[in-house]
């Protein structure tokens, strides 16, 4: 009979077998909650990218110091996608006798592409708009203030006279989040016109574009292929400084993670579901082996129904993904103001691949092992029974379980640290499920006769315990690191932002100011001052040979050799930064010293005692590099690659690098602090920080979402598997109530019984996911002094024990009321 | 209750009916039989006359729908499943075609289990004791699937003997075993039933096996046909 037709029947007499049901829930379960969370995953991780290309003020875009040649905006228009031209530079505006430096926008109307360019009009409404039309100027309220104008005046730029058509009240920064001055924004036209970007400019000219994703992919692609003007750079979302870049990464691995777990999740309960399958058909297959049906034919048969079953339950499984993800998206898209609002169906689609990806990893080995059933068990149970013995086979879960945390992942810290952790689990659950079973078997004979049948009976399924208790405690430890360590760890990250964090930053400020400074900040209110030594310079050689004549294998160490670099020395470590490698700076030492950033070191392949030569100023420092640090550079704090030990450093030509915070409302004591130290550059990070709140806070709120979901998505799973363990008892429990044990004996039995595992399962797992917390919050998160909390992870170990225990009661319910006649039906 | 009843099981005008797809449908009908405790007694019968629904009735498995059952003076009819399960703790044993032994279990394991029910400290002693009885104390630590048919439904005996039943019920003790096996396991079974004074109640279609009762009965579509052996005590 044809293998097809043979499947189906099979599956039409089998498909309310328990375990087959478990099996299509656990395989519904598993993909609708990756499809959930791969859905929403994707939506939110777009949310990110288009935060980013606000931020930028557009898809991807191109920048360079000379004028960018007209082939790349051609293509674009060619790919269907819009374009941005523009150009910034420093530029004085003047006004009624009053001069100021501005940082300077020139584009053309199509600006922004991406994001909101909010304007203030002389009556003080605020809406948004575009580039202006030629003749016209925005400018920032520093701006004004420092000019003393207002909307509709006119003032002196580039040598024309131009109308304030606006206040900017924020732009897209098109890659560069912080002004050195105050901003305007005026148009490409007037700036061509006046010859402000002719050559000797210090213009950089931008290219921004903004389209369809793949038509955007596409850009990228050719633009990378094609040889860009020297000193041009790629402009993307990614890219888009560190803190956001830092933000992105941090958002799409917890979102990875969350993925991950789901389908471990999901594959224990398959794994148990299948166990349970094949232990029930091994008589049939024996049978039909002894029938002369070839091995090939019988697996065929197995999997043929299996692919019967996993075809609808797919199905069923994508529909319930986006219909979930569509239902999550209506109640949380408010959170994701200006993202595309199209469902996406990829990740449903590769949520079912992986699903049957997972059921094959889990559920093949018995059924592969099942097929080989020898036909004399038909007459002897014995020989069925050694089949299921562990083997190489079994293996297969284990390298599919890898290969997808691998994949799922995307990163080889984060598998390797999920992987030792949940193996670690997995190992302590066994030690310690046998342990205990070891020391049940000790105190049974002088415990409580229902307590002791509760051991006994968890003790009589040595093996099947050990595996549930297994199973379970890397499930819990998946959970708990779902809902306790992750929002604890996003707690750990936003309040590395706190409210007080310095707001400003302070270019050129000169030793004989530094005290005068301090007071006048002081009077404003300000406080968290902090200001270090700052020296230009620029590395002329490593270990004596002249940068020039080196080859270095990353291609950003020549940009970095030709750039001016910002030097800067401390006595002590600052904050945020750690030495990794040597040791930090002594009080005097004999020869200058380095400590170099990470980057650096790999940039430069740099080692310890390699000596760099830097010329600042007149004079040359050679300086031996003595540590290596890792710097968080998402801390907002003024960080250096380059650290100089202050003993020979002090005596170079420096400047002061101030920052500070200043509540906000303070922009017309600034501007005159402004131009009573009219050297001093002062940025405001303000607007950029709110920003990064903002984004942060959408980030964190999606991935609550995402985890409520797979918390959901684990608990079922978690009962499927507990459930498809439980039905093998019934027999066991028929033939005790036929022996004369009570109702309650049964279930004060079934109790102990789980709730022992729930115990084991538990305590494994707190520690499981506290290790997990404290080496993933080290490691892949960055969140300096993470404490896993273990109160709340130890509570939450127990409720998890009583919720076993309760999930075990309710799954062994219909058991303890099985009838005892049952035994004398069976023979 | 007071005194010694006077049959261990006294059965009067028993039925039993189930509600199946096409209506009522009486599995047994009126029977009435006492059995003398120590006596060994025969169900016999042909497939589907209601032997197994009997054996159960009788043992306090489940209720009849009109009679009643009086097993050593409890009347089973009044009582609740849980106190018939308490009734079934202290009095009986069971041996089943299918042995019925739990898998994860050892034979010493398998055998402790009715004394465990009863919470009683001394069951590996008794269960190892009890194992020895039927010749199988060398392999107390042998799983189900390791022993053959007849040690495993030695085992079974041993379980049933274990806690000192006042009555044994045998459904088809020996329908899974060949003759020879069959025979030994027969010999067994009423070589302990003698010993331990215990009463026999055993279901069989196997007329040898029931020959060797004291009396027996015999069932054909829900009713007693025909007593045969000797006498009632």
């Amino acid at each position: 009979m044809n293998l097809l037709r043979l499947s189906l029947r099979t599956l039409r007499r089998e498909w309310r077998l328990p375990e087959l049901r478990t099996l299509a829930g656990s395989l519904v379960l598993a993909v609708a909650a990756l499809g959930v969370v791969a859905t929403l995953s994707t939506r939110v991780e777009r949310g990110v990218l288009a935060s980013a290309a606000e931020l930028i003020g557009g898809d991807i875009g191109v920048s360079s110091p000379q004028r960018l040649p007209d082939d790349l905006a051609t293509r674009a228009t060619h790919d269907g996608l819009k374009v941005n031209r523009s150009a910034s530079f420093p530029s004085v505006a003047f006004a009624h006798g009053r001069s100021q430096l501005l940082d300077v926008l020139a584009t053309d109307t199509a600006y922004p592409l991406r994001g909101t360019l909010e304007l203030r009009d002389a009556h003080g409404h605020t809406q948004t708009g575009h580039g202006p039309a030629a003749g016209n100027v925005y400018l920032d309220h520093r701006a004004l203030v420092a000019l003393q104008l207002q909307v509709g005046d006119m003032l002196q730029l580039g040598g024309r006279e131009l109308h304030i058509a606006a206040e900017l009240v924020r732009q897209p920064d098109g890659g560069q989040l912080i002004a050195l001055a105050p901003r305007a924004v005026m148009s490409l036209t007037d700036a061509e016109q006046a010859g402000l970007l002719g050559i000797g400019s210090r213009a950089r000219h931008r290219l921004l574009l903004a389209g369809a994703p793949a038509a955007v992919h596409d850009w990228r692609d050719w633009a990378q292929s094609t040889t860009l003007p020297q000193g041009a750079q790629l402009i993307t979302p990614e890219q888009t400084r560190q803190r956001m870049r830092s933000a992105f990464d941090r958002a799409s691995a917890f979102l990875r993670l969350t993925a991950l777990l789901s389908a471990l999740l999901a594959g224990v309960a398959i794994a148990l579901a299948a166990q349970q399958y094949a232990r029930r058909k091994t008589s049939e297959v024996a049978l039909l082996r002894a029938l002369g049906t070839p091995r090939r034919r019988v697996f065929g048969l197995l999997i043929g129904t299996l692919l019967a079953l996993a075809v609808p339950a797919l199905i069923v499984g994508v529909a319930l993904a986006l219909g979930l993800a569509q239902a999550a998206w209506l109640f949380a898209s408010t959170l994701f103001a200006g993202v595309p609002t199209v469902l996406p169906w990829g990740p449903a689609l590769a949520a079912a691949g992986i699903g049957l990806a997972v059921l094959a990893g889990f559920a093949l080995p018995p059924l592969a092992r099942l097929a080989e059933v020898s036909p004399v068990a038909v007459f002897r149970d014995s020989v069925t029974r050694r089949v299921r013995r562990f083997d190489g086979l079994y293996l297969v879960p284990v390298l599919v379980a890898l290969a997808l945390i691998w994949s799922q992942s995307g990163s080889a810290r984060l598998a390797g640290i999920l992987a030792i952790s949940l193996s670690g689990v997995a190992v302590a659950a066994a030690l310690l499920a046998w342990g205990l079973l070891w020391l049940a078997r000790r105190v049974a004979p002088g415990a409580h006769p229902a307590l002791r049948l509760g051991l006994a009976a968890l003790a009589r399924r040595r093996g099947l315990s050990v595996i549930q208790a297994t199973a379970l405690g890397m499930g819990l430890t998946a959970l708990l690191v779902l809902a306790i360590i992750a929002p604890s760890m996003l707690d750990g990250w936003r309040s590395e932002l706190p409210s007080n964090t310095p707001n400003w930053f302070v270019l050129n400020l000169q030793t004989n100011q530094r005290d005068d400074f301090s007071k006048a900040l002081a009077r404003l209110g300000a406080d968290q001052l902090n200001m270090l030594p700052l020296a230009v310079g620029k590395l002329v050689a490593i270990d004596g040979h002249p940068i020039d004549g080196l080859h270095f294998n990353d291609p950003r160490a020549k940009d970095w050799s030709d750039r001016q670099l910002r030097l800067s020395w401390a006595g002590t470590l600052p904050p945020a930064n750690r030495v990794i490698a040597g040791h930090w700076f002594t009080p005097h030492p004999a020869q200058a010293e380095v400590s170099v950033d990470t980057m650096w070191r790999d940039m430069f392949a740099l080692k310890l005692g390699d000596t760099l030569s830097f010329d600042v100023g007149e004079g040359r420092l050679d300086a031996r590099v003595t540590s290596f640090r890792q710097v968080d550079w998402s801390s907002f704090r003024v960080n250096f690659f380059l650290l100089l030990d202050p003993a020979h450093a002090s005596a170079l030509p420096h400047t002061w690098l101030a920052s500070f915070h200043l509540p906000r409302g303070h922009a017309t004591q600034v501007a005159t602090l402004s131009r009573a130290y009219p050297n001093l550059s002062l940025v405001d990070v303000d607007d950029l920080l709110d920003r990064i709140h903002q984004i942060v806070d959408r980030v964190s709120g999606a991935v609550r979402w995402v985890l409520a979901f797979s918390l959901l998505a684990g608990a079922l799973v978690l009962a499927a598997a507990l459930s498809a363990s439980a039905a093998e008892r019934r027999h066991e429990a028929a033939l005790l109530r036929t022996l004369g044990a009570r109702r309650g004996q049964l279930r004060i039995a079934a109790a102990c019984e789980f709730a022992l595992l729930g115990l084991i399962a538990g305590l494994t797992a707190t520690a499981g996911a506290a290790g997990a917390g404290w080496w993933l919050g080290r490691q892949v998160f960055h969140i300096e002094h993470y404490v896993p909390p273990l109160g709340s992870l130890a509570l939450s170990a127990l409720i998890a024990a009583v919720v076993v225990m309760l999930l075990g009661l309710a799954g062994t319910r219909k058991v303890t009321r099985t009838s005892p006649m049952r035994l004398l039906r069976e023979g | 209750m007071s005194g010694t009843p006077r049959f261990l099981l006294d059965v009067r005008d028993v039925s039993k009916s189930v509600q199946g797809p096409e209506g009522r449908l009486d599995i047994l009908d009126g029977v009435s039989l006492q059995v003398a405790t120590g006596e060994s007694f025969a169900i016999v019968g042909a497939s589907g006359s209601g032997k197994t629904t009997l054996l159960g009735l009788l043992a306090g498995l489940d209720t009849p729908s009109a009679g009643s059952i009086r097993l050593d003076g409890h009347a089973l009819e009044n009582m609740d499943e849980e106190a018939r399960a308490d009734l079934r703790r202290q009095l009986v044993g069971f041996v089943f075609q299918s042995f019925h032994l739990l898998p994860a279990l050892s034979a010493e394991e398998n055998v402790m289990l009715p004394l465990e029910l009863e919470g009683d400290r001394l069951a590996r002693t008794r269960a190892r004791e009890a194992l020895a009885s039927v010749g199988l104390e060398a392999r107390r630590r042998h799983y189900p699937a390791q022993l053959s048919g007849g040690e495993q439904q030695r085992v079974a005996i041993a379980r049933a003997f274990v806690h000192g039943p006042r009555v044994l019920f045998a459904d088809e003790p020996t329908g899974n075993l060949d003759q020879r096996t069959g025979h030994h396991i027969i010999d067994l079974l009423f070589a302990l039933n003698r010993d331990h004074h215990t009463t026999l109640v055993l279901v069989t279609h196997d007329a040898q096996l029931a020959e060797r009762c004291v009396r027996r009965v015999e069932l054909e579509e829900g009713r007693l046909r025909a007593h045969s052996g000797e006498a009632d005590a």
